[in-house]
């Protein structure tokens, strides 16, 4: 045991360290104060990511030379699970692919069922699911189905997954129904506070410089109206939010809204040097339209693909977190109560007997 | 998937390696000379060779076409720093630098996907999941694996018997944007909560028929390999990082 | 054999339990149906037979499953699954997903077990060929017929080789083709000296199938007996359950008042039309 993960975590510090000297952009220094220059702050996510996954790597060899096989990490799976997973696969891909290839839209909605592998089963099935659908997608799903790109970004799906499993292991995708408005009101508040401060830190820190939205001296045509759409969408944003939490009263559209974002932020971070890199910031879906948009700011290629990622991603992952939320409440209770994590997206502690696949009909008296 | 060739005999995880290799290869040489070497001994000749080039040349073309076309229109035109102008088109320019980026990036997309294209169109994935199982890894995750494969067509084909209900039903699958968008719901919805449904059915049936037995399974065929294979794959593996290496200390800066 | 030694089960999460003090036994080479009415605890009979309840869907159970006098409790799953094999209701379900041919289909049990590989394949000929699905071997198995999966699905339970068979309302999702199919199917297995224990609500297929028929209400076994007595008995109507049509047309004569002689024939010519 020691063994293995002395081997990750040593695998882990060595690409680590050799990616952000390589790669990372890093002039100034691990100087606090700039430390999320942005150059540096692409390359950083994605190198710890990398790390990450070769630490994973790292620990099954070593377990692989050990043993000739996997055992601690495939014993974590029990059969429900496996049975979810390649539906779960399936999901993302024809979703992914639907909205990629035939609507033309900035968002990708190709995560749904790695999110639902993680809220059900946890952080690592989670994983392997993203990681998989991603893979698969690339080498082995038959046209029309395919995707070229998929497969380069299976490390930003494989965290997706992560997070999602921490999310529902916080039991943050727990229904909370029918709460009084001020704990709503409170919720609302927490919630547009997190993501009015992410986002105007993401604002000043990676859009401020390149140029001014709202500058009336800026008379680029595009950028006014790009101005304008995106603070539109942020207040369409905050109304919807506002009218969903208070109209279905459940606190847990707080902690959705929260997660979607914090965990699209993230997929923006690691995914951003991988489209720069690898594809030039160009994809072949709708968000291609907003690199070009940045770009044509005076960006370069790495900071248009970040600034295009964190506006796609966190209302991507928003809109998903909040479908899975949908789906798991359809779900009936058993059924996700004999999931690894299913106890943790139950609401409250009622037994409900009609839930059974066979129950006695009303008794005439006699006890259980 | 049949096809006797040399190339198709080849075990899965050899064009894996090569797959994976030519693709990442063509990312770190970048410029074009690199990546258009890499094709013609990666990925043309092994398909001459497997008697699959035209359908390679077809295919690979129809999965780089989008990102072709974007990688072309943005670049060639919007290319930031561009000098030598082309042709005016009203507001926007094309330039010759922008046209020689997007001419990179377009073979660096026919690399990728030519070499993702040519592991598709000679490896069967039950080939390769089995193949992966004999050297150890789970049978859990081969099935995961072998599942997903399966499962993606016949949710589509769900998909279609559903969208022909619901049709019948009257729901309108034509018209605007927004229609279709509110016309997906009732065909996704019964697709997904319908398949997680079945989810208790088949974890019963997988158990009672041992599914959960630790430890390797008995398989009934797996692919050959050969000792001249394993040394081909550790090489070429092994180029990898040398390139990337390459790359970042400036020695590979020759190559147009 | 097989027995159930005053079995109590309750689902995971249920106020009340489903089965109460069950004891019931099949014995080697019988055929036992099982008969009640929706929801009075059939299919958790069946789960609790096959070792699945309480293993892989939780909930818990007093009393025993005892195989060959042994109790199993301390089993884990696939041990038991190569002692009792389990069918269910929808054979679209009971398939694997990840064959390709209705061979390898069959073959994933044993495969699963790690049998060694030649044993595998005698076993997924004896199977196939118990079954008369040979020539199926090559299809794919996502693309037969209902009643042609449901028989592939309970070949790929005998190649398990276990010694008893469970099978849960095995017709219900199949169409009248493919339900004559099973039938026979069953009756050849019984005829070779199987033991199986089936749960149905068509009391005419076990009419010429079963040896012993046990009634279930409430999560009780109400009575059992040899099945000709138990599906004759009036009371099985009382209880929600459909008497077989032999059985409902002599009943119908007497109410008619006719003499019960031609009644009994005209009933049994009506038998041969039907089955």
């Amino acid at each position: 045991m020691i063994v293995r993960w002395s081997a990750a975590l040593l695998a882990f510090v060595v690409v680590a360290v050799a990616g952000l000297v390589l790669f990372g952009n890093f002039e100034t220094g691990i100087d606090p104060g700039s430390f999320f220059d942005s150059e540096g702050a692409n390359s950083f996510a994605l190198v710890l990511a990398i790390a990450a996954v070769v630490a994973f790597a790292a620990y099954a060899a070593v377990e692989y030379l050990q043993t000739g096989g996997f055992g601690s990490i495939s014993s974590q799976f029990d059969t429900r699970t496996i049975v979810l997973m390649p539906l779960a696969i399936a999901f993302n891909i024809i979703l992914g692919q639907a909205v990629g290839a035939a609507l033309k839209i900035p968002i990708y909605l190709d995560s749904i069922g790695t999110i639902l592998v993680g809220a059900l089963a946890g952080p690592i099935p989670g994983a392997l699911t993203g990681f998989l659908s991603n893979i698969l997608w690339t080498y082995v799903v038959p046209p029309p189905f395919n995707s070229g790109v998929a497969g380069a970004f299976a490390v930003v799906a494989a965290v997706i997954g992560i997070m999602a499993g921490l999310f529902g292991r916080a039991g943050w995708l727990r229904p909370r129904p029918d709460r009084p408005i001020g704990q709503l009101f409170a919720g609302g508040v927490i919630a547009l506070a997190i993501v009015g401060f992410l986002a105007f830190y993401a604002y000043s820190r990676f859009y401020g410089t390149a140029f001014a939205f709202f500058n009336p001296e800026n008379t680029d045509l595009l950028f006014s109206i790009l101005g304008w759409v995106v603070a539109l969408l942020f207040v369409a944003f905050v109304v919807g939010f506002i009218a969903l939490l208070f109209l279905r009263r459940d606190l847990t559209v707080a902690y959705v809204v929260v997660a979607g974002v914090l965990t699209g932020a993230v997929a923006a971070l690691i995914s951003a040097p991988i489209a720069a890199n690898v594809f030039s910031g160009v994809t072949g879906s709708g968000t291609d339209f907003l690199v070009l948009a940045f770009r044509r700011a005076g960006s370069d290629i790495q900071t248009a693909t970040l600034q295009q990622g964190l506006l796609s991603d966190p209302v991507d992952k928003m809109v998903t977190f909040f479908t899975v939320y949908l789906i798991l409440n359809a779900m009936a209770r058993r059924m996700k109560a004999r999931f690894p994590q299913g106890e943790r997206l139950l609401e409250g502690d009622e037994l409900d007997p009609d839930d059974d696949l066979e129950t006695p009909p009303a008794p005439q008296g006699a006890p259980a | 998937m049949t096809g006797g060739s040399p190339w198709h005999r080849l075990n899965p995880l050899t064009k894996l390696v090569v797959a994976t290799a030519t693709a990442v290869g063509a990312v770190v040489l970048g410029g074009i000379a690199g990546p258009v070497l890499l094709v013609a001994a990666a990925v043309l000749l092994p398909a001459a060779i497997a008697g699959v080039l035209g359908q390679l040349v077809r295919l690979s073309l129809l999965l780089s076409l989008p990102i072709a076309i974007s990688a072309v229109l943005i670049n060639v035109f919007f290319f930031p720093g561009g000098q030598t102008v082309l042709l005016h088109l009203g507001p926007i320019t094309a330039t010759a630098e922008g046209l020689a980026f997007a001419l990179e990036i377009l073979v660096r997309i026919l690399a990728i996907s030519g070499a993702i294209t040519l592991f598709y169109l000679t490896t069967r994935p039950a080939e390769l999941v089995v193949d992966l199982e004999r050297r150890g890894v789970s049978p859990r995750v081969a099935f995961v694996a072998n599942a997903s494969v399966q499962t993606v067509p016949a949710m589509v084909e769900r998909a279609g018997q559903i969208t022909a209900a619901q049709r019948a039903r009257g729901l309108d699958t034509e018209g605007s944007l927004a229609r279709r968008l509110r016309g997906i719901v009732p065909i996704v919805g019964p697709v997904i909560l319908g398949a997680i449904g079945e989810v208790e059915e088949r974890t019963m049936a997988l158990e009672a028929r041992g599914f959960t037995r630790p430890g390797r399974r008995t398989l009934l065929w797996w692919p050959a390999d050969s000792g001249a294979q394993r040394l081909a794959r550790w090489l070429i593996a092994l180029a990898v990082p040398l390139l990337v290496l390459g790359r970042a200390a400036g020695w590979l800066e020759w190559l147009p | 054999m097989l027995a159930l030694d005053a079995v109590t089960y309750r689902y995971a999460g249920a106020r009340r339990a489903a089965l109460r003090e069950v004891s019931l036994e099949l014995r080697d080479g019988e055929v036992l149906g099982i008969v009640g009415a929706s929801e009075a605890g059939k299919t958790t009979l069946a789960l609790v037979a096959s070792g699945l309840a309480p293993r892989a869907i939780g909930g818990t159970l007093r009393g025993r499953l005892l195989l060959d006098g042994d109790d199993v409790a301390a089993l884990p799953m696939h041990e038991v699954a190569a002692q009792v094999g389990i069918g269910f209701q929808n054979p679209a379900t009971q398939l694997s997903g990840v064959t390709e041919s209705v061979f390898e289909e069959v073959a994933f049990g044993p495969m699963n077990l790690g049998v060694p590989r030649d044993d595998v394949i005698a076993r997924t000929w004896d199977a196939l060929t118990a079954l008369r699905v040979e020539t199926l071997a090559e299809r794919d198995p996502a693309r037969l017929s209902g009643g042609q999966q449901q028989l592939v699905a309970i070949a790929g339970l005998l190649a398990l080789r276990p010694r008893h068979l469970v099978l849960d309302e095995p017709t219900a999702q199949l169409d009248p083709a493919g339900t004559r199919l099973v039938a026979e199917a069953l009756a050849r297995l019984a005829a070779d000296g199987a033991s199986i224990c089936v749960v149905e609500q068509k009391t005419d297929l076990l009419a010429g199938l079963a040896n012993r028929i046990a009634v279930i209400d409430a999560g009780r076994i109400a009575f059992e007996g040899p099945a000709a007595e138990v599906l004759a008995d009036p009371r099985i109507a009382d209880l929600g359950i459909t008497p077989p049509a032999p059985v409902r047309l002599a009943r119908a004569a007497a109410a008619a008042a006719l003499p019960a002689e031609p009644a009994a024939r005209l009933a049994d010519a009506i038998q041969g039309v039907i089955a």
